[in-house]
């Protein structure tokens, strides 16, 4: 406990409360069975508990204890060491059976005065209702209760299997200070977890529903991504850096900002992978890190596309992101690629692709949001961002552009098509946008080969480590 | 004999240069059957709930007085009368368990009026008075006590309200909720400047 707040131990989470449930107050967790209320109300058990102010843990008549405490010991942070002599396990279901609600609420009293508890769980705080002849001898026993535990200097969590219906008519959601969901999202086949604060007296907190993940060190939250109100401004870069295609430098007006985001995009197979690469080691030529966040190709694929040109075994200086797009959670996957931006220091990211991101996520609101919040995080720190992004069909994608959450977010979109040219399929690209520069409208006409990109009528063999870029 | 470990003595020694015992020729430490005396009175004083530097204060005191230790039983203190005035009894509840359980007698009031007419009956050492009583007349109450002879005032409430208590003539203040160790040590140590003030 830190000041009056009760600490979680996972500092994402306490952050998301705004600095973590209240000390001296009552905080319920609800979630349906399976949402993980049990782990996260142990999580907070074991990290609070001490010799001076233990924590009590009262299972009630949803769970029996043994199976509580048996399945707690799966869990990384159980430590059964401070079982008896930090965390205190009791059974509330027997004097439940034999004194009702009102037995109930005399034990809490006694293990209060007798423990002198930090924390008290009630784990099922729902199932404590069935106890009661109706809804008057509830809402009294609800009343004493809330008293004794306002009276006594410690944090209750009180667990229960609430439904999102639930919480406006209970009274128990009344006499709650913080109110924390858990719950899933179900998309075709697919699950995604996410929290959500409900309520928090006398405090801010980040609102919105934010991923998690169950593992054995208990509950992983990755708080949605908001770009932060009020960042004020950032120093700009005057200097460009490469598209890593020299040709193509020049027709951006001279290479691309610092801290900007392009869209690439274009059908299926036009090279919006490659122009990605050619950015990436364009940049780590000039000792620039970089990563790319891939869900296209894993690392072996992504090796051989990288033999193909003739850049074997890539450069040290990129690494190299690759998640699945089956069953990724967005909030997880952007957690992941800042945390490792930060860590290799990178200066360029490529995300390839939006459309894979855009199909796991639950909402396209929200994914437009995030990806205008990853943006602004990125162009803060001045890391150069490209971005894939797969039109419809097979040829000009011009016109539809719109369609994709980011083309008006981003600094630069180019555009990659295919086009018929006698009989054969040909590859062109055009600049369509540029901020804060001016550049060449023309379509170009480009080709692949050994070596990477190859821009038509002002060829310049391309893509390192073939030939140094001078615009830089 | 003793039950303090040599580490402490010696740091009692170094800090308050009272009780220095000799030196035999290898060093070690000899204390004298009134030095044992002297000690067994620090360690009797620290039980009643002193500090060490309060003991040692007495110790030297008593020194200077000239009377002989043995005018200091190193038995239990009496049974000292703590009157609660709060308003909320589940409060009250749990306040006086954590004092009983510290060998305090406890008197329970709800109201103002039963407040001050237990007062007067008991004639309590401490009186604990929660500001929200009787819809808000706390520091009311708290004048009244402060008018009494004798008694240690102990303001509580749910809101700040450290400088109007120490105006109405309290003697501490404590937040809701209350830490029972905090309520105890706090009960003590009023207890404990009020008899040195006292002597």
């Amino acid at each position: 406990m830190v000041g009056d707040r009760l600490l979680s131990g996972h500092q994402p989470l306490d952050e998301v409360l705004g600095g973590g449930l209240p000390g001296n107050g009552i905080s319920i967790i609800m979630g349906l069975p399976g949402s993980g209320k049990t782990i996260i109300a142990q999580q907070y058990t074991f990290h609070n508990a001490t010799q001076d102010r233990p924590a009590v843990y009262f299972s009630t008549l949803s769970e029996p204890l043994e199976k509580i405490v048996r399945f707690g010991q799966t869990l990384d942070f159980f430590d059964a060491a401070a079982v008896g002599r930090s965390v205190f396990y009791e059974d509330l279901g027997q004097v439940a059976d034999r004194d009702g609600l009102p037995g109930v609420g005399e034990r809490v009293a006694e293990v209060l005065k007798q423990r002198r508890p930090g924390l008290i769980v009630i784990d099922s705080f729902k199932a404590l209702r069935a106890l009661a002849s109706d809804d008057g001898a509830f809402r009294q026993f609800l009343y004493r209760l809330a008293r004794r535990l306002t009276a006594f200097p410690a944090a209750s969590l009180w667990v229960g299997e609430y439904g999102a219906g639930e919480a406006a008519v209970a009274p128990e959601f009344a006499v709650a200070d913080a109110i924390v969901e858990l719950a899933a999202v179900t998309l075709g086949q697919r699950e995604q977890r996410f929290l959500q604060v409900r309520k928090l007296r006398g405090s801010g907190f980040l609102p919105g529903q934010h991923g998690y993940r169950l593992i054995p060190q208990g509950l992983r939250l990755f708080p949605r991504l908001a770009d932060l109100p009020a960042t004020g401004s950032y120093p700009l870069d005057g200097q460009r850096v490469t598209s890593g295609i020299p040709a193509l430098d020049p027709m951006l007006g001279g290479g691309l900002w610092p801290g900007s985001a392009t869209l690439v995009a274009g059908p299926s197979g036009a090279g919006k992978t490659l122009m990605g690469l050619h950015f990436m080691y364009g940049g780590a030529r000039h000792g620039e890190r970089g990563i790319i966040a891939t869900l296209q190709e894993n690392p072996s694929q992504l090796s051989r596309l990288l033999e193909g040109l003739g850049w074997p075994g890539g450069d040290p200086a990129v690494d190299v992101m690759y998640r699945s797009p089956v069953d990724i959670q967005v909030d997880e996957w952007v957690h992941d690629l800042l945390h490792a931006a930060e860590r290799t220091k990178a200066r360029r990211v490529v995300i390839d692709s939006l459309l894979d991101l855009q199909m796991a996520s639950l909402d396209d609101t929200r994914f437009r949001e995030f990806i205008y919040s990853l943006m602004q995080r990125f162009s803060r720190q001045g890391i150069t961002l490209l971005i894939t992004c797969e039109t419809p069909g097979l040829f000009s994608a011009e016109g539809r552009l719109t369609e994709f959450a980011v083309a008006h977010l981003s600094d630069n979109t180019i555009m990659l098509n295919h086009h018929r040219d006698h009989g054969t399929m040909a590859r062109s690209l055009a600049i369509v946008k540029t901020r804060a520069s001016s550049h060449d409208p023309d379509m170009q006409p480009f080709t692949i080969g050994h070596g990477g990109v190859s821009l038509g009528d002002i060829t310049q063999r391309a893509g390192p480590p073939a030939t140094a870029s001078a615009n830089r | 004999m003793l039950d303090v470990p040599v580490a402490t003595l010696r740091t009692w020694e170094d800090r308050y240069g009272q009780v220095l015992p000799a030196r035999n020729g290898s060093g070690h430490r000899l204390f004298s059957r009134s030095q044992v005396e002297q000690l067994r009175f620090v360690r009797a004083r620290m039980s009643e709930g002193a500090s060490v530097a309060d003991a040692y204060r007495l110790l030297a005191e008593q020194a200077d007085s000239g009377a002989p230790l043995s005018a200091f039983p190193a038995g239990p203190v009496p049974r000292m009368l703590i009157q609660l005035a709060e308003s909320d009894p589940y409060a009250a509840e749990f306040e006086e368990y954590f004092l009983k359980t510290e060998g305090f007698e406890v008197e329970v009031t709800l109201t103002d009026s039963a407040a001050r007419e237990a007062f007067a009956a008991a004639m309590p050492a401490v009186v604990i008075v929660e500001v929200l009583i009787s819809g808000g007349t706390g520091l009311d109450l708290c004048r009244f006590f402060r008018a009494q002879d004798g008694v240690a005032i102990v303001v509580v409430s749910p809101v700040e309200a450290m400088d109007a208590a120490f105006d109405a003539g309290a003697d501490a203040f404590l937040r809701k909720p209350i830490d029972p160790l905090q309520l105890v040590s706090t009960v003590r140590d009023l207890l404990r400047s009020s008899a040195l003030l006292g002597r």
